[in-house]
């Protein structure tokens, strides 16, 4: 896959590197390219953007780009490349840091799907302090579907349903599904928690 | 002797199997898993995606309670709920500021001193020693696991001591061999497989369970073993479909570590709930007259 020219930017070259390194807790600066990362990157043939290639996005002050490409979205957390690394550049972190700050600067995400299910799980965990598989797809399932009809997409609307419904109906023959749902008694501690989260965003 | 005990969300629900595993292999080893009171979510990978304060303060809350039952070790058998507790633990011990402000919120208040083990973390020692292989009245003979790991058993995203070897741990190959079962040599063992991609990107989830799928099967493996409930879960239930967009034409059983101890202790395999899988593993134990 052919890659992006990226730009350089001085002045948002130095604010984006020191954001970046300040919430991601990373020295980007150790850097040196070898790309042990991208080798071993599971999903670095579905994104064409490697571990280095962000890295190099944040030296440069490219912003539009470090915060909007398919590795930020598509990161499975799965930290192979933090584990290689030479100079033990953590960079899922970075992809964290990098999906945070896409969110804050409100920036539509390329994979709505992934951005919604993991809002969906935090949602339905701060509700029962645990996290009910039912009630956390039920919010992500309604949330996509949303957005699907909004743009017309009801072939992916049936297919999702067919989909699921067909998991469902396997897991609760084989009795996998669990309807009670189970929930923390001292919920005020763990809202308090997420109420702690949002007045600390931004420091 | 008694051992804290975290479940998580999975063991209480898709995966309760495991709990229920969990419960008796330990039991029969003289350890008493004391479910630590009210525990909450960790936050898994979401947590770590949106929000850096709850990734680790959701943790905290569960190392708080731990720490107040006064017990010196807690084991956590999901590999998830593993991780983001121990690195919440990591990330404390060297944040005092933010152990503080986490502190201020709970009734419990994080010490930082209990262990953090994962399951093979107890389980390892007791299969070296032998231990575990006394208390089996059965060789798992013709059994061909591929271990499988995942990630995030062996890979942090904060230095923390890592009990197995990172690239090519051996504990389940340990644990298997000592109960007879010939553990495969394979390249795919700490590959991820999507975690929640399966659900929320599930093109690039069924290309990961391809590729673990098609070295397994290689490799000469008759069944899967796991420690994590989201490998477990996903290698078991996207198989069939994995299987079909990929020309495959085997099935393999996907099991928990706990349930190959438990069968070779002779437990009854449906009190384990071994035929809740959603990918037949009754099958080849019959077929191996291991049940």
């Amino acid at each position: 896959m052919s890659a992006k020219t990226l730009q350089y930017e001085a002045t948002s070259a130095k604010s984006l590197l020191q954001e970046v390194a300040e919430r991601s807790g990373q020295n980007l600066l150790a850097c040196y390219q070898c790309r042990r990362c991208a080798a071993g990157c599971p999903v670095g043939e579905e994104t064409g953007v490697t571990p280095d290639r962000l890295i190099r996005m944040v030296l440069l002050g490219d912003k539009e780009e470090a915060l909007s490409n398919l590795l930020v979205w598509k990161c499975v957390a799965c930290y192979t490349c933090g584990t290689r690394c030479p100079n033990n550049i953590q960079t899922a972190r970075i992809t964290e840091t990098l999906k945070q700050m896409s969110k804050a600067a409100h920036l539509e995400p390329l994979r709505p799907r992934i951005a919604d299910f993991h809002n969906a799980f935090m949602q339905a965990t701060e509700h029962m302090g645990r996290f009910n598989e039912i009630e956390g797809m039920r919010i992500y399932e309604t949330r996509t579907a949303v957005k699907e009809m909004k743009s017309g997409n009801f072939g992916a609307i049936v297919d999702e349903i067919k989909n699921q419904a067909k998991l469902g109906m396997t897991m609760m023959k084989k009795k996998r599904m669990h309807l009670k749902a189970d929930q923390v008694k001292n919920k005020a501690e763990v809202k308090a928690l997420y109420r702690k989260a949002r007045q600390g965003k931004g420091a | 002797m008694e051992l804290a005990y975290y479940p998580g969300c999975s063991l209480h629900a898709s995966s309760q199997l495991y709990d229920v595993q969990c419960k008796m292999v330990f039991r029969n080893l003289g350890i008493e898993l004391k479910e630590i009171e009210d525990w909450n979510c960790c936050g898994a990978t979401a947590a770590a995606k949106t929000d850096d304060f709850l990734a680790i303060a959701l943790p905290a809350r569960n190392l708080g309670i731990a720490d107040a039952t006064g017990l010196s070790e807690m084991v956590i058998p999901c590999s998830s709920c593993y991780s983001r507790t121990l690195v919440s633990q990591k990330r404390l011990s060297c944040d005092p500021g933010l152990k503080d402000a986490i502190n201020e919120e709970l009734g419990h208040k994080v010490e930082g001193k209990i262990k953090v083990s994962n399951i093979l973390e107890v389980l390892m020692p007791r299969a070296t020693s032998g231990e575990i292989a006394g208390k089996a009245h059965k060789k798992l003979e013709g059994l061909k696991p591929a271990c499988y790991y995942g990630c995030l058993l062996t890979r942090f995203p904060c230095d923390v001591d890592v009990t197995d070897d990172v690239e090519n741990p051996q504990g389940m190959e340990t644990i298997c061999k000592s109960l007879g079962a010939e553990p495969v040599d394979w390249s795919y063992k700490t590959d991820c497989c999507g975690a929640s991609a399966s659900v929320n990107d599930a093109d690039q989830s069924l290309i990961l369970m391809s590729r673990i799928m098609k070295d397994a099967v290689a490799r000469g493996a008759n069944c899967f073993v796991s420690t994590c409930p989201l490998c477990q879960f996903n290698v078991d239930a996207y198989q069939e479909q994995v299987a079909q967009k990929y020309g495959l034409e085997k099935r393999l059983p996907v099991y928990f570590i706990t349930e190959l101890i438990g069968i070779s202790m002779g437990f009854d395999p449906v009190e384990m709930q071994v035929d809740r899988h959603l990918t037949d593993a009754m099958g080849l134990l019959k077929e191996l007259k291991l049940i």
